[in-house]
């Protein structure tokens, strides 16, 4: 066969292909046009999971404060930590903490500080155990938020651009705890890691509960830390409901 | 004749006593020198005839986490260091007394206080030679701190034992810092910065709470308690804490 009739050939055979398609798609029926919804269909509200990590604060061999009758600072923070972090699960919240156990080499403050920070939780709360002054102490950082935020963090001063949430919050959780008849004090102090934190973040110092009529109930009294982790669950919830209506919740990355 | 057994027992007691006369005294020297090495009286200055004068000590209250001044009269040095180390015994000796609402163990509890005129710059090399002259180069120093541009910084050397006696808390310790730097602030007003050291070694915390790695800056340490605020924005800011 000479190339021009090789050629024509093959044209003949692409139009007879091209015919088959077309007389093929115009055999296929027609796919009805989607019709609109008569009823729409009922939204079923998702819960929500904020996510709240819990920083026990020390461990392992930072044992943190001796307390009178040989109670160690350490133990008290995970003891309170386990408490809170039941509740909060129990109150659809997601829960992280730092340490669920006493490791024999605990995390310095700044892998801590990594750990809140890779999981971006909505709230942080660093829990601390003291036998001096009384109540419940809940402290902010003592940054100052900047007035033209950046992208860029620095390390020393990443809470200072949450500052404002932290304080918002603290009081929230504070009003919770004067509601629950507990003695509260509102400060801010430079405590590590909580300057670390991109989070809003919150330290909470259990001290004993002074008692007029007896002796200050210790921070180790289980009734004490139910009555403040029922406190402090109780406005994390009101303050998820009340961003929850102005759609602001940051719910963390762990969704 | 008394029986062998008696005697070695006689024997064995008389060995006993000593050994435990020789363990007393040794238990009593060890804690003579211990209680020497709490209550250093190394006098801090040459005795001098100083009268009395008005100083603003910032006492810290545990109960409701505030910090208020206090006038008080008391004789100090002319020597601005000294003068800043025996203030602050003073300070700190207010909270070793039964009446103290912030309850610190008594002993010796700061070692120096140093003033740094700021901003801190780094001394120019000496080793460094011109390639034209030969001479030593006249570098100028690059400034090491950035963060306050005048005034001074107090460095406060703080000893071991003080750190080693001090309760822990956040509250407990951050109030004692603020203390300080209230007192230092109302004495010598040219500070701008506070910064603290143990036994001359940068430390972490106070007694693992307070952060000692930052500089404070030296403000109005007066702190009124502070209670939460039903439907509150941020919290009124009431403290002047640095």
């Amino acid at each position: 066969m000479t190339p021009p009739r090789k050629q024509s050939v093959v044209a003949v055979l692409l139009a007879l292909s091209s015919f088959a398609s077309i007389a093929q798609t115009s055999s296929q029926p027609q796919a009805p046009p989607p019709t609109p919804p008569s009823q729409p269909a009922p939204i079923v509200p998702r819960p929500t999971r904020t996510l709240i990590l819990i920083d026990p604060a020390h461990g392992g061999p930072d044992s943190g404060a001796h307390l009178p009758n040989d109670l160690l600072e350490k133990d008290i923070t995970l003891a309170f930590n386990n408490r809170l972090r039941a509740l909060l699960s129990g109150s659809n919240f997601a829960v992280i903490s730092t340490r669920t156990s006493d490791p024999a080499a605990a995390f310095t403050t700044d892998q801590r500080a990594e750990i809140a920070n890779h999981g971006h939780p909505a709230v942080c709360l660093i829990l601390h155990a003291t036998s001096s002054g009384s109540g419940i102490h809940l402290f902010t950082s003592t940054l100052t938020p900047p007035e033209h935020p950046t992208h860029i963090l620095h390390w020393d001063t990443a809470q200072a651009a949450s500052v404002p949430d932290s304080r918002l919050i603290s009081n929230q959780i504070g009003v919770a705890l004067l509601q629950a008849k507990l003695p509260v004090i509102l400060g801010q102090a430079s405590v590590p890691p909580l300057d670390n934190l991109i989070c809003p973040a919150i330290a909470i110092e259990l001290a004993p509960l002074g008692n007029t009529t007896a002796t200050p109930t210790r921070v180790s009294d289980p009734d004490y830390q139910q009555r403040v982790a029922q406190a402090i669950v109780a406005a994390l919830i009101q303050w998820r409901s009340k961003n929850a209506g102005s759609g602001a919740t940051n719910t963390g990355a762990a969704q | 004749m008394i029986p062998r057994y008696q005697r070695i027992l006689f024997w064995s007691l008389v060995g006993g006593i000593f050994l435990m006369g020789a363990f007393l005294i040794h238990g009593c020297q060890q804690a003579h020198k211990r209680l020497t090495a709490l209550n250093d009286a190394t006098p801090i200055a040459a005795p001098t005839t100083a009268s009395t004068q008005d100083v603003t000590l910032y006492l810290a209250n545990d109960a409701d986490g505030s910090i208020a001044p206090d006038q008080q009269q008391i004789a100090l040095p002319q020597d601005p260091t000294l003068r800043a180390r025996a203030l602050l015994e003073h300070l700190l000796g207010e909270y070793s007394l039964p009446t103290s609402t912030h309850v610190l163990q008594s002993g010796p509890a700061v070692d120096d206080v140093f003033f740094l005129p700021l901003p801190i710059t780094t001394p120019a090399p000496t080793n460094t030679l011109s390639a034209t002259t030969g001479l030593p180069q006249q570098q100028k120093a690059a400034p090491a701190h950035t963060a306050q541009s005048a005034g001074e910084m107090a460095v406060v050397n703080l000893h071991g034992s003080f750190v080693d006696n001090h309760p822990s808390g956040i509250e407990v310790e951050d109030l004692t810092l603020l203390s300080i730097i209230g007192t230092l602030h109302a004495a010598f007003p040219q500070l701008t910065e506070v910064r603290f050291l143990v036994d001359g070694q940068a430390h972490d915390t106070l007694a693992g709470h307070a952060d000692l790695r930052r500089a404070y800056p030296a403000v109005d340490t007066t702190t009124a308690p502070t209670t939460p605020q039903p439907e509150a924005a941020p919290i009124p800011q009431e403290t002047t804490k640095p």
